[in-house]
């Protein structure tokens, strides 16, 4: 198996909205993930049950150790979906924070309303 | 009540509600089986792909139904105001020789 991200990356892009590179690289990460997620399941029972011979608990560690970075679900970050930026997303609307401000003081979230006493 | 009774009843706890009966406390790994899935909810963050302008463009193409597209008409229109003030994209050389000679004259 060759170590290429570029094997992660779909023939055509399957997002709409606001995209960029680190953003769509994210969602490839994703989908890697999601598609490797049993596997990664299987090996980490092998690996946690200690009634499996050792040399069989070795074997699942290495095998999962050599799986595909971005097979890992600690590469996966929480990225603006309007703005693609990494840093102080609200996971409820799946936006950064100065999104979040320009759109509501927009209206464009229902229910949210600027606070004042 | 003895050991072997409350075992017993642990044992039918068990089996009714499909765990697994571990009296040694053997570590198993079954905490990993018994985890949810999380690729479907992470693999679907950002929005996905939906109908757009040109995919309607695209699809009425092959039936002769033509759209009016205000960018591309502004963009056919400014292409066709810089040919005028001869500004336009330079002719495609088709042959190496082409392209040799005018890499030459510079």
């Amino acid at each position: 198996m060759s170590k290429m991200a570029s094997m992660f990356r779909p023939k055509k892009l399957d997002l709409s909205g606001f995209v960029n590179t680190r953003l769509i690289r994210d969602h490839n990460k994703r989908n890697a993930f999601e598609q490797t997620e049993p596997e990664r399941q299987a090996l980490r029972y092998m690996i946690r049950n200690t009634s499996l011979p050792q040399r069989v608990r070795a074997q699942a560690q290495l095998q999962l150790s050599q799986m595909h970075a971005y097979t890992r679900p600690t590469q996966i970050k929480n990225r603006c979906v309007a703005s693609g930026t990494a840093r102080a997303v609200f996971r409820d609307f799946r936006i950064n924070r100065f999104q979040f401000r320009m759109q509501a003081l927009a209206g464009e979230l229902p229910g949210v309303k600027k606070a004042s006493w | 009540m003895s050991r072997t009774r409350i075992l017993d009843l642990v044992k039918t706890q068990c089996r009714i509600f499909s765990l697994n009966f571990n009296p040694q406390r053997l570590r198993l790994g079954n905490k990993i089986l018994r985890q949810r899935l999380r690729g479907p909810a992470l693999s679907a963050w950002y929005p996905k792909k939906t109908v757009s302008f040109r995919d309607l463009q695209n699809t009425y193409k092959p039936l002769g139904l033509t759209t009016f597209d205000e960018a591309e008409d502004d963009r056919e229109e400014a292409i066709q105001i810089a040919k005028l003030r001869g500004k336009g994209r330079p002719k495609k050389k088709r042959t190496a020789a082409e392209s040799k000679s005018a890499k030459k004259k510079r």
